[in-house]
C-alpha cells in the first residue's frame, strides 16, 4: 500500500477499537449464551407447573421464572399506560403550539428529567409513597403502581423527544397541505401529521419499552422484591427479571440458582433484542418509503 | 383559532405543565424530605465528612469522590475506543463494515446494564482478581472498564454525528488539495466537530454518574476514599441502593435525600454543560 | 496532431450504480493549453473532472474503469496504479468547484493550507508562496490587510478567486475548473477569465462551462459531453 504512515497508523487504530469493542459485545452475549443455554428449559420458566395451567393461572409457579416474566410485562404495560398519553400530548405541544420562549424553558426542564439518574427517579417514587402513606392512613406501601409510575416518569422525556422529533421533521410540503383544503390544526395533527410521523414515533416507543424492561435501580426502591408470586394488584409488591438477575448475582444459595439467573439474564436479553429489532424494523421500514438515490452529478 | 384547537392546545399546554412539573418535583420532593436534616445545620458537614454511623458521622464525601473518580475512570476507558469506532464508520469505512459496526452500537443501548453488571460479576471480576492477585476483584478497576463500556454507545454515536455533520464542501476542499485522511480528521474534522463531541463527553460522563447497577454489582461498595484502581468505592447511586433499606427514621436515611440532591445537582450541571456546548454545535 | 499531450484516456467508462454516466471515452487532452467541455447540464460533467482526480472515489455507487494516463514531467504515468498515493495526484491536479468553497479558517491559512498538507515547515517560504499564490488569482491587493480574517467573510467572487489561489499554491500540473464562474457577477468573471489565460503558461486547464461565450473567448478546444459520449466541439473550427 502506499498511504502515508500517519493514515496507516489511523486505519490500524480504528481497526483495533473496532474489533476491540465488537469483541468485548461479543465476549458479554456468547459468555451468557455459553452458561445459560442450557437452562433455557419450560422449567425455568413454569417450575414443575404446566404452562397452561401457569398462564391461565390456575396454578401459581414457584421456582420458576414465570412471576418474574409476569411481573416485567404488568410493569412495561402500566407505565406505558401512564406515560404515553403524558408524553405524545407534550411532544405535541412542543412541536405544534409551543411559542419559542415556552418551548425553550419546556425542553430545557425536559432534557432536565432526561440527565436525572433512574435511582433518583426511584428514590422520587419512594418519596411519593411516604406521602401517600401518610395521607392514606398507611395502607400505601411501595408497589407495582408506583413502580410503573415512577418508569413512567423516566421514559417519558424520550416519549416526548421522539414525538417532538418525528413531527418537527415532516417536510413543509406535507404540513401545509390539509390547512390549504381549509383543515383547523387539530384536524391537521390527527388527520395528517400524526399518521405521517407513526413510524418514527413508534419506533421511539418500543425503545422506551425496552428501558422499562431492563431498568433495576428504579423498581428496588419502588416495590420490587425478590418473590412475590403473580402481583394480585397494582396495589401489591411484584418480582421483575431486572431485579430478580441484580437479587441472584450477589444472593444466590447455590449453582441451581445460579442457573436460574443466568436463564433470567438471557430472557431478558431476549426480549430487550426483540424490542431493538422491532423498533429499527419499523423505523427502517418508514426511511425505506422514502429513501431515493441522490444525484451528484 | 377554532375552538376546538384553543380546546387541544389548552390540554396539550396542561400535559407539558404536569410534565415539567415531575422535574421541579423530583427536586422538591428531595429538598422537602431531607429538610429535617438540613435544619439541623449540618448540610457543610454532611457534604465534606466521612461516612461512620457508628460515630455519629454521616458524611457523603466518600460517595462524592467515588462516584467522580468512577465516571472520569470509565470516560477515560472509553473515549479512546469510541473515538477510534468513530473514525471507522464515518471516515474510514463510512458503508459496508461501518454501517454493521453502527447498527451494533445501536444494539449496545438496548441490552440492560444489569446485565453488563452480572457478566461483570462473573467473568470480569474473577479475571482481575486473578490478574492482579489481589482483593476480590470486585474493585474500582473492573467496574470502570465495564461502566466504560456501557457508556461507549453514547460517545460513539455522538461522536459520529459530530463527524457527519462537518460539511461536504470542507471535505471535498482538503481532498482536491490532496490531503491525506490524517491531515483531513486533524485539519478540518477534528476542530468542525470538537463541539459536538463535547456534548457527548458531558453526556456520556453525566450517564456514568448515574448508573447504578455497574457500581452497586462491581466496585465492591467499600466505603473508602478512592486511592487505588483495585480499592473498592461506593458511588453516591450504590449508596442510595444500599442504604435505601435501613429505617426510615433514621438519620441515614435522610441524608438519602441528600444524596439524591446531589446527584440531581452534578447531572443537571452537566445537561446545562452539554446543553451549551450543543448549541455551539449547532451554530 | 497536438505535439504537446497532457492527459491520454482510453476506454474509460463511468458508471454510477447501473447507470452508465460516461462511455467509452477516448480523448487526449493538451497542455499548457485551455480545454472546455460543455454539454446540457445532468450529463456528467462534473464526473468526468472527477475522474481526473479520482474524487469519485468519495461517491457512493460510483464506478470508473479504463485507462487515464497522464505526464508529470516524466513520461505518461497511470493515475490509477498503486504505487500512485491519490493524495499526491490531488496535489499535482488541483481542482475548484462551481460553488467556492473556503475552509473555515484565515485567509492565509486556507491559501497555506496546501502547503502544510505536503509538510512544508519553513514559515518564510510559505509566506512566499502564499503571496505569490494570492497575486496569481489578483487577490492580492483586496486582501494583503486581512490576511488574518476568516476566509468566508469574503464576496463570492473573491471566495471563488481564493479557491483557485489555493489550488495554485500547491503549484498543481493540471488545474480542474467546474463552472467557476457560474455564481459571481459579470465584473468577477472577467477578472477569472483574464486569470486563466495568464495561468495556462503554467498549467494544463481543464474548464466545465456551459457559456458559449466564455468557450469562445478563452477556450483553446471545445469537447462537448452528451449521450454518454465525449466529442470535440465541430462547430467551432479550430479544434481536433
Amino acid at each position: 500500500m502506499t498511504r502515508s504512515v500517519p493514515d496507516r497508523l489511523l486505519s490500524f487504530f480504528s481497526w483495533a477499537c473496532a474489533l476491540s469493542l465488537i469483541s468485548a459485545l461479543f465476549i458479554i452475549i456468547g459468555f451468557l449464551v455459553l452458561k445459560g443455554y442450557k437452562a433455557l428449559t419450560p422449567e425455568l420458566i413454569f417450575g414443575d407447573v404446566r404452562p397452561l395451567d401457569a398462564l391461565l393461572l390456575k396454578r401459581q409457579v414457584f421456582g420458576g421464572l414465570f412471576p418474574a416474566m409476569a411481573g416485567t410485562f404488568f410493569l412495561i404495560l402500566l407505565s406505558m399506560a401512564l406515560a404515553l398519553p403524558l408524553g405524545l400530548a407534550s411532544g405535541i405541544y412542543l412541536a405544534e403550539f409551543a411559542p419559542s420562549g415556552t418551548k425553550r424553558v419546556l425542553s430545557f426542564l425536559f432534557d432536565i428529567l432526561s440527565g436525572i439518574p433512574s435511582i433518583v427517579v426511584g428514590l422520587f417514587g419512594f418519596s411519593i409513597t411516604i406521602f401517600l402513606h401518610h395521607y392514606f392512613g398507611g395502607r400505601i406501601f411501595p408497589c407495582l403502581l408506583i413502580s410503573a409510575l415512577s418508569l413512567a416518569f423516566l421514559v417519558l422525556p424520550y416519549i416526548i423527544r421522539t414525538t417532538q422529533i418525528a413531527l418537527e421533521s415532516l417536510p413543509l410540503s406535507l404540513r401545509l397541505t390539509a390547512p390549504a383544503l381549509g383543515a383547523t390544526k387539530a384536524r391537521n395533527i390527527f388527520y395528517v401529521l400524526l399518521p405521517s410521523s407513526l413510524s418514527g414515533i413508534i419506533s421511539g416507543l418500543i425503545l422506551a419499552m425496552g428501558r422499562c424492561a431492563e431498568d433495576t435501580a428504579v423498581i428496588m426502591l419502588t416495590g420490587a422484591v425478590a418473590t412475590a408470586g403473580i402481583p394480585k394488584s397494582v396495589f401489591s409488591g411484584f418480582e421483575a427479571l431486572p431485579f430478580y438477575i441484580y437479587y441472584m448475582a450477589s444472593e444466590y444459595s447455590g449453582p441451581p440458582e445460579l442457573m436460574k439467573a443466568y436463564g433470567a439474564a438471557l430472557i431478558l436479553l431476549i426480549l430487550c433484542t426483540v424490542l431493538f429489532v422491532f423498533s429499527h424494523g419499523i423505523k427502517h421500514l418508514l426511511r425505506a418509503k422514502t429513501q431515493y438515490l441522490p444525484n451528484p452529478l | 383559532m377554532d375552538f376546538q384547537d384553543r380546546v387541544f392546545r389548552t390540554v396539550f399546554f396542561g400535559a407539558s405543565v404536569l410534565s415539567a412539573g415531575v422535574t421541579v418535583a423530583v427536586l422538591g420532593f428531595m429538598i422537602l424530605l431531607s429538610l429535617p436534616v438540613l435544619k439541623m445545620g449540618f448540610l457543610w458537614e454532611v457534604l465534606t465528612s466521612p461516612w461512620s454511623p457508628g460515630r455519629g458521622q454521616f458524611g457523603i464525601l466518600p460517595m462524592m469522590a467515588g462516584t467522580l473518580a468512577l465516571a472520569f475512570l470509565s470516560l477515560l476507558v472509553s473515549l479512546p475506543v469510541s473515538l477510534g469506532c468513530a473514525f471507522f464508520m464515518e471516515i474510514l469505512h463510512p458503508r459496508g463494515a461501518g454501517a454493521l459496526l453502527k447498527k451494533l452500537v445501536h444494539f449496545m443501548t438496548a441490552v440492560p446494564t444489569v446485565i453488563y453488571g452480572f457478566v461483570g460479576v462473573f467473568l470480569l471480576v474473577p479475571l482481575v482478581q486473578e490478574f492482579f492477585a489481589y482483593g476480590s476483584g470486585m474493585c474500582i478497576l473492573s467496574a470502570s472498564l465495564m461502566l466504560g463500556l456501557v457508556i461507549s454507545p453514547t460517545l460513539i454515536l455522538f461522536f459520529s454525528e459530530s463527524f457527519s455533520r462537518v460539511p461536504q464542501h470542507y471535505l471535498n476542499a482538503v481532498d482536491s488539495l490532496g490531503g491525506t485522511v490524517f491531515q483531513k480528521l486533524r485539519h478540518v474534522i477534528l476542530p468542525q466537530a470538537w463541539p459536538g463531541m463535547l456534548t457527548g463527553m458531558v453526556l456520556a460522563f453525566g450517564r456514568a454518574m448515574g448508573d447504578t447497577l455497574i457500581a452497586l454489582m462491581i466496585s465492591g461498595n467499600a466505603v473508602l476514599m478512592p486511592s487505588s484502581l483495585l480499592d473498592s468505592t461506593r458511588t453516591l447511586t450504590a449508596h442510595i441502593a444500599l442504604i435505601f433499606a435501613a429505617d426510615f427514621d433514621s438519620t441515614e436515611f435522610k441524608i438519602l435525600f441528600i444524596s439524591g440532591i446531589v446527584l440531581y445537582a452534578m447531572t443537571s450541571l452537566g445537561i446545562l454543560f452539554a446543553r451549551y456546548f450543543h448549541k455551539r454545535a449547532l451554530s | 496532431m497536438k505535439k504537446n499531450i497532457q492527459i491520454r484516456m482510453d476506454h474509460l467508462w463511468f458508471h454510477y450504480h447501473d447507470r452508465v454516466v460516461l462511455e467509452d471515452i477516448r480523448i487526449e487532452i493538451e497542455k499548457n493549453a485551455i480545454t472546455a467541455i460543455s454539454g446540457p447540464s445532468g450529463q456528467g460533467k462534473s464526473s468526468f473532472l472527477m475522474v481526473l482526480n479520482r474524487l469519485w472515489e468519495n461517491i457512493p455507487g460510483a464506478r470508473v474503469t479504463g485507462r487515464v494516463e497522464m505526464d508529470f514531467g516524466k513520461g505518461f504515468e497511470d493515475i490509477h496504479r498503486s504505487s500512485l498515493p491519490v493524495h499526491r495526484l490531488r496535489q499535482r491536479v488541483g481542482m475548484v468547484f462551481q460553488t467556492p468553497n473556503p475552509l473555515p479558517m484565515s485567509i492565509y491559512k486556507n491559501i497555506a493550507f496546501p502547503l502544510t498538507l505536503m509538510g512544508e515547515k519553513d514559515r518564510a517560504k510559505i509566506a512566499f508562496r502564499v503571496e505569490a499564490a494570492l497575486k496569481k488569482a489578483y487577490l492580492w491587493d483586496e486582501v494583503k490587510d486581512r490576511l488574518a480574517e476568516n476566509a468566508e467573510t469574503l464576496s463570492g467572487g473573491q471566495q471563488q478567486r481564493l479557491c483557485m489561489a489555493r489550488a495554485l499554491a500547491a503549484e498543481p500540473t493540471v488545474l480542474l475548473l467546474d463552472e467557476p464562474t457560474s455564481s459571481l457577477d459579470e465584473a468577477s468573471v472577467r477578472v477569472i477569465e483574464d486569470l486563466l489565460l495568464e495561468l495556462k503558461k503554467s498549467c494544463t486547464i481543464i474548464l466545465v462551462s456551459h457559456y458559449m461565450d466564455q468557450i469562445q473567448r478563452i477556450a483553446d478546444h471545445c469537447l462537448v459531453l452528451s449521450d454518454r459520449r465525449l466529442r470535440p466541439d465541430t462547430a467551432k473550427g479550430r479544434d481536433i
